[in-house]
């Protein structure tokens, strides 16, 4: 299946959901849960935390589906802005223990294989965000990457990166921006 | 534009990023989530940026969850149908006391009450408690299905600010339909469109949006979506 129609098969059951239909749920569930786990996961290192993110997110799902709007986001993209929001939140929170030790110097950060493996997300505008991030110096984009995926504060990105907080806010301000201005070329 | 207009675009457009990029601390995610639900160019950004840089997740590897997860979220789905229904007899209770003529409610209300007595003896109506954030309800609307109307009842406030409120009919597997402003003050009696007559039973949604002043420009929602509930039968 192509990634057009699976994420027109997916905005169909968000719609049935937003209906009150249950079976659709599952149907979006059986989806996306693993991405999301995954999601979720990376941010919180603890599946059990993980875990109860999810089921909030899919509760959410049951009662906000009628909040989503086709022609402004992907059903995807929605679905991993719920889970990344709630496992962020719960992070921020201070409940959950991060991993104090430093996973990989962010230069060493092997460039993954991104759209060969997923069918979910649209290849072509993948292709465009990865293409603009190699537009930016290394250590941008790899703190970039290293924000979004992991859930990171600045503080946290400063600390992991051994330089000073103004430093990495200027790395990925002074990125954002430019990955910005190719983004819209 | 002027230097600081542009400046402030820029300013906006970083706060959003870092929001999406989740680089914040607690209280500024507070601040920007607030803002996103009145500031619909400061929404735009983020959703911008969410479309973007979410194929980043695509470097995230999946992980199965365990099974027992969905039965975790099928038992809480039954409590939560409990719950629901539990709150729509509060608020139908709370429409019965009205009607019985409480005499310290306001004037608007009791206008309202009026009106859904007189729709309640013929059929049987359908009702909607529209819920908002952390399941607080935000409206409760009475449709007359013999007369083609609904009658739309704000709960709490939502300070709207220099927004509009939309309200949209959501048949089950199809598009939002708007049925027009509604008032985040004061009772609101809306006629539904003749085409969507049919479309108003116990299968559609109600659903409020955040709207430019003057409604969507697009005909569909441009904005968050502040409340939403599914009609179903007294």
């Amino acid at each position: 299946m192509d990634a057009e129609t699976r994420r027109r098969q997916l905005a169909a059951a968000l719609r049935r959901v937003a209906g009150g239909d249950r079976a659709a749920l599952r149907l979006v569930y059986d989806e996306t849960a693993a991405k999301l786990f995954g999601v979720s996961l990376r941010i919180l290192n603890d599946r059990s935390e993980a875990e109860d993110v999810l089921q909030e997110v899919y509760l959410n799902v049951w009662r906000k589906a009628a909040g989503f709007d086709e022609s402004r986001a992907s059903p995807i993209t929605w679905l991993v802005a719920i889970a990344r929001n709630r496992a962020i939140d719960r992070v921020r929170s201070g409940g959950v223990a991060r991993l104090s030790a430093p996973i990989e110097a962010a230069d060493d950060v092997p460039d993954p294989a991104p759209i060969a493996a997923e069918t979910l997300e649209s290849a072509q505008e993948n292709r465009r965000l990865y293409s603009c991030l190699e537009e930016l110096e290394i250590r941008q984009s790899a703190a970039i990457r290293a924000a979004f995926m992991d859930g990171l504060t600045y503080e946290d990105l400063a600390e992991r990166a051994g330089v000073p907080l103004g430093t990495m806010k200027s790395w990925i301000r002074r990125g954002l921006a430019k990955l910005r201005a190719c983004l819209e070329r | 534009m002027s230097d600081t207009g542009k400046k402030d675009r820029e300013g906006m457009g970083l706060t959003a990023a870092e929001y999406v990029l989740g680089v914040l601390g607690a209280d500024q995610r507070r601040t920007a989530e607030r803002r996103i639900a009145r500031d619909a160019a400061f929404a735009r950004e983020v959703a911008f940026w969410e479309e973007r840089l979410g194929g980043l997740v695509s470097a995230v590897p999946a992980v199965a969850p365990p099974q027992r997860l969905w039965s975790r979220i099928e038992a809480a789905l039954g409590r939560g149908g409990q719950e629901n229904r539990a709150g729509l007899w509060q608020s139908l209770s709370f429409w019965r006391f009205l009607a019985l003529g409480a005499s310290a409610l306001a004037a608007s209300c009791l206008a309202a009450l009026i009106y859904i007595g007189a729709v309640a003896t013929p059929g049987v109506p359908l009702v909607a408690r529209l819920d908002a954030e952390r399941g607080q309800a935000g409206f409760v609307a009475a449709v007359n299905t013999g007369g083609g109307s609904l009658t739309i009842v704000p709960a709490a406030l939502l300070g709207a600010e220099q927004k509009s409120l939309e309200l949209w009919l959501i048949p089950p597997g199809d598009k939002p339909h708007s049925l027009g402003l509604i008032d985040p003050d004061r009772p609101v009696t809306i006629k539904v469109p003749k085409d969507l007559l049919s479309q108003v039973n116990n299968e559609a949604v109600l659903a409020v949006s955040l709207e430019p002043q003057g409604g969507s420009p697009t005909g569909q929602p441009t904005g968050p979506v502040i409340a939403n509930g599914k009609l179903a039968q007294l």
